[in-house]
């Protein structure tokens, strides 16, 4: 039995081999020698880019049975969603993995960006290699922000409001660059359909293509060595060097084919475990402009923007809107220009290894600042955060009353208590140790003098109520702590 | 070997079976449209609107206490519907209705008031309880010997603060706190304590002297009578 269906297998292969010839094209490059190196344990740090390349074909895979379903209107969009997320069998499930996965590609992208970078691979010869990369860094985020959008809730319309004012300030070809961005002057009915086609034809036919442009370039020009300290890259003996080292290689197909097929599975694994575990996001709130309570916030990959834009004066908007993320592309597309020769290795780079830590850290606050945006007043504080038990437990009945006035003067929005309630102004819950009674009046009449965050409430606040919210914020004092006194009070006692 | 890496896939794949196909992400439909004025839950309506004031449970909070069934059982429906839409002009508490400025419709400030019975309100009339109502006739003299007999061990002569036990009991005379507490709000407290603060109501002996009686209606309003007159001129 078993003779007859290796027998038909052969014949049936063999029919398809001689016609596809595919030993003589596929075989060479799966069997393409790479680096010694790069095949042993260290090979483990190439598996990033595999990865994010599984990623790209779990995100069209999941994209194509989303779009079956899902209607790129706007007046049906956000009812496709809900139909997917409540009543399609497992169409929660298939957003889910589509959200995460979305987010695993931009995470291993700047990842294996990183590794890259870090490694010096992106030095000769590979200089195009890595443009290929930064292009493909823009387009994922381009996806990113297009597929934000489709999910058309409050978030989405904001940001697609946000996206077309920052190109409108663009000189010149501002308003014709919306009018195509968004399909007339407003967010309308065409806006849904040019980020449809956007993210379904436009942005993954460029990714598809730049993705087989990087992989032909991983091909001709091999993949890079690990690096070792003292051994610069010298673009007149590099290509001998690494022929010789090559000869010497192992073939792709076998370790580090099992490394990358590997990892890849381990993040799928992942990813669709937190599909499974978090679910999918949203969609969130109306994408009603009318909406008061809308707080709109972009996904994670652009929070950190969204924390700089927030964060930066007034004056600098523009720049910071227009010629930063210029300014950061242009330095990226020139990394391999400035230093396409020398060391690789990253004991030897100081200034990559910190480049890459303050960059980091950098992102990471932005994107912390961004994602808890303390600027922003919440609103409904003052009526839905409660004033800690404790306080009220120890409080007289003017100190209460003065509480219910703080409350009711939506004190709350930008004053936390016990770090609940708005982040603009400082927390107060420790305030009667900091400030006296007549500095607190002086605080509440005046705001922060010479125009600064607080607004000015004198005309707001009887004084009644004043005399009850300051004794109430004089009482907000840890325990055993004395009062805040002037250091006239101080000498006399 | 059942633990090797090769068969994480299955255990993952049998954990989503054995959740019914209903792991923990997958969303839930929500009850209401996403729009405020559709907010129909009174658990909802309560916690974004009255809780910082009046306490996540209904209890302490800085303002009156409504989770307490005293008070429910005497306070008219029509009185709470009222007070939620208009609020109490020159006391913290805001108008809640649109038609006020307020930030509710019409129903949901009816959801509320029904609500606070529902969820923390007993059935049954009391009959003998001092009602809720400011009534005329009260007689601040009267409401002084009153005051000595039923309040002054815990809020000192005149009101003027004291103790109970080890608690500090802040002064209840401030001119202050009564020009932003209406007399229908110090009638009530009279009437039902504050039993999260552990003020008692009008009939608890507890922390009172031994002579204590039961407060008739006409104590509660001579108590209101007197509080009312230790207001300042200016804010009367």
């Amino acid at each position: 039995m078993k003779r007859i269906l290796k027998a038909v297998a052969n014949t049936v292969g063999g029919w398809f081999e001689a016609r596809l010839r595919l030993k003589e094209s596929v075989m060479p490059i799966l069997e393409h020698p790479i680096p010694a190196g790069a095949a042993g344990p260290k090979g483990w740090w190439y598996v990033f880019g595999s990865a994010s390349m599984t990623l790209l074909f779990l995100q069209i895979a999941t994209g194509i049975g989303l779009a079956l379903v899902y209607v790129p209107s706007a007046d049906q969009a956000y009812q496709s969603l809900e139909y997917l997320n409540y009543r399609q069998p497992f169409g929660w499930f298939l957003r889910s993995i589509h959200y995460w996965s979305g987010s695993g590609m931009v995470v291993m992208v700047v990842v294996h960006m990183t590794q890259v970078f870090l490694h010096g691979s992106y030095k000769y010869p590979r200089e195009l290699t890595w443009i290929f990369g930064v292009c493909l860094l823009l387009l994922t985020l381009g996806m990113a922000f297009t597929g934000q959008v489709l999910r058309w809730d409050a978030d989405a319309y904001w940001g697609v409001g946000v996206g077309a004012s920052m190109a409108g300030r663009v000189p010149v070809a501002g308003p014709g660059i919306v009018e195509l961005l968004i399909g007339g002057p407003t967010i309308g009915a065409s806006t849904l359909s040019r980020f449809f086609a956007l993210h379904v034809f436009i942005i993954p036919g460029l990714l598809l293509a730049l993705v087989g442009g990087h992989l032909w370039l991983v091909i001709t020009r091999g993949i890079s060595e690990p690096p070792v300290p003292g051994q610069p890259v010298d673009p007149k003996t590099y290509d001998a060097k690494y022929h010789e080292e090559v000869k010497k290689g192992k073939p792709f197909l076998g370790d580090a084919m099992t490394k990358d097929a590997l990892f890849s599975s381990l993040v799928v694994l992942v990813i669709v475990a937190l599909a499974a575990i978090i679910g999918p996001k949203g969609p969130g709130g109306l994408p009603d402009p009318t909406l008061t309570g809308a707080n709109p916030r972009p996904d994670w990959p652009f929070l950190w923007l969204f924390g700089l834009l927030s964060l930066s004066p007034a004056g600098l908007e523009t720049f910071v809107m227009l010629a930063f993320p210029a300014v950061l592309v242009v330095c990226l597309l020139l990394v391999p220009f400035v230093s396409n020769r020398g060391e690789r290795a990253p004991s030897r780079r100081p200034v990559a290894v910190l480049v890459v830590l303050v960059g980091g850290t950098t992102l990471a606050v932005l994107t912390y600042e961004g994602m808890t945006s303390p600027w922003s007043p919440q609103m409904g504080a003052w009526s839905g955060d409660t004033i800690p038990t404790a306080v009220v437990k120890r409080s007289t009945p003017l100190e209460l009353q003065g509480a219910a006035v703080f409350q009711n003067k939506n004190c709350r929005n930008c004053h936390a208590l016990e770090g609940i309630g708005g982040k603009r102004g400082p927390d107060l819950s420790s305030v009667g140790v900091r400030l006296t009674r007549d500095q607190l009046i002086d605080q509440i009449n005046n705001g922060t003098p010479g125009g600064g965050n607080m607004p000015a409430y004198g005309k707001h606040v009887r004084p009644a109520e004043m005399d009850a919210m300051v004794a109430f914020l004089v009482s907000l004092r840890p325990e055993g702590q004395p009062p805040a006194k002037t250091a006239g009070q101080t000498t006399k006692k | 070997m059942t633990l090797a890496p090769k068969w994480v896939p299955v255990w993952l794949a049998i954990a989503f079976l054995a959740s019914g196909c209903n792991p923990p992400g997958k969303p839930t439909l929500p009850q209401t449209s996403g729009r405020p004025e559709d907010l129909k839950d009174f658990d909802a309506l309560y916690s974004s609107n009255c809780a910082a004031c009046h306490g996540k449970d209904g209890t302490l909070g800085p303002a009156p206490p409504l989770n307490d069934p005293l008070f429910l059982r005497i306070v008219p429906d029509a009185e709470l519907v009222r007070v939620i839409t208009e609020g109490r002009a020159g006391t913290p508490m805001a108008p809640f209705d649109h038609s006020k400025g307020g930030p509710l419709t019409t129903a949901q400030v009816k959801i509320l008031a029904a609500g606070l019975k529902t969820k923390w309100g007993t059935p049954g009339v009391m009959t003998d309880v001092p009602g809720y109502a400011l009534a005329p006739g009260g007689n601040s003299e009267d409401g002084m010997m009153t005051f000595m007999m039923a309040c002054a061990s815990c809020h000192g002569e005149n009101g003027k603060g004291g103790k109970s036990g080890e608690q500090r009991v802040g002064a209840i005379n401030d001119p202050a706190y009564l020009a932003l507490s209406s007399n229908q709000a110090l009638r009530r407290y009279i009437i039902t304590g504050r039993p999260d603060l552990g003020m008692p109501s009008y009939n608890e002996k507890t922390n009172r002297p031994h002579n204590f009686k039961t407060l008739t209606a006409q104590d509660v309003a001579d108590l209101t009578s007197l509080l009312d007159s230790w207001r300042s001129p200016a804010t009367k």
